[in-house]
């Protein structure tokens, strides 16, 4: 994993935004100040993230996902822990997930 | 990975409709000349939730469409306890009566080129609903006028 990135890290969506399912995509709507924004903050996750996504639970560790996530697709840990990874750091920095 | 991209007008709808549900408010940005000129297409609106608050006479509100079925923005010019008769400045035929669970908030703010436009929300949408509810009396009085004098001229 990444430096900031600990397997043993448990992460849960932000209370700041809305996430729905529409036409096979996820869409990520961040709100800040009160506000979803579909002007700039709108964001879009392919079928590896929305997979990612959907097992942060604010319970499991990212390392029983990334277990999960290679059982249920036969693919090696190493490339799925990439893969989670990096969509962590990008979620941690946009402020959609949190530690709970 | 994340990405950013356009929303498809049912996209718009699913989103405002759960950003509102939460309380929210719901910025994005309008396409179409339903609403010219106090709403351009590419003006950016701020939808509000309604909390509570009836829609009333005069407001802009977004709602869903009962023929496309997609999010629209368009005045109230008439209320009648839970519907409400909606009409774009620009349109000739109202989109008729819709009921309250089919609005989805009201237009609270609305941004051109970066700047605040406050034209067609303040005191002056009163105003601006009466002159849209009664120019199709008005247009309906013209024509009867017309056909009257035409009758009379045949006579």
């Amino acid at each position: 994993m990444s430096d900031n990135i600990r397997l043993q890290a448990v992460y849960a969506p932000s209370e700041d935004v809305v996430a729905r399912e529409i036409e096979g995509e996820l869409i990520l709507v961040p709100i800040a100040a009160g506000i979803g924004d579909a002007e700039d903050d709108i964001f879009t996750l392919n079928e590896t993230g929305r997979a990612i996504w959907k097992r942060l639970d604010g319970r499991r560790t990212l390392g029983e996902i990334v277990l999960d996530l290679a059982a249920e697709y036969d693919a090696p840990p190493g490339e799925i822990e990439t893969d989670v990874a990096g969509l962590i750091a990008e979620l941690l920095k946009r402020r959609l997930v949190v530690v709970p | 990975m994340p990405q950013t991209f356009s929303l498809s007008g049912t996209k718009l709808l699913a989103l405002a409709r759960a950003v509102l549900e939460r309380g929210a408010s719901f910025r994005f940005r309008a396409v179409g000349t339903s609403m010219v000129p106090f709403i351009r297409s590419g003006d950016v609106l701020t939808l509000s939730p309604l909390r509570g608050r009836q829609p009333r006479v005069g407001d802009v509100i977004a709602f869903v469409h009962p023929v496309t079925g997609r999010m629209a923005v368009h005045r109230v010019v008439c209320a009648r306890q839970a519907a409400y008769l909606l009409r774009g400045d620009a349109v000739l035929e109202p989109d008729g009566w819709i009921r309250l669970e089919d609005i989805l908030g009201r237009v609270t703010r609305i941004e051109r080129d970066g700047r605040r436009v406050r034209l067609g929300l303040g005191v002056e949408r009163f105003g601006i609903a009466w002159l849209r509810r009664h120019e199709a009396l008005w247009e309906l009085a013209r024509r009867a006028g017309r056909a009257a004098r035409q009758w009379k001229w045949v006579a």
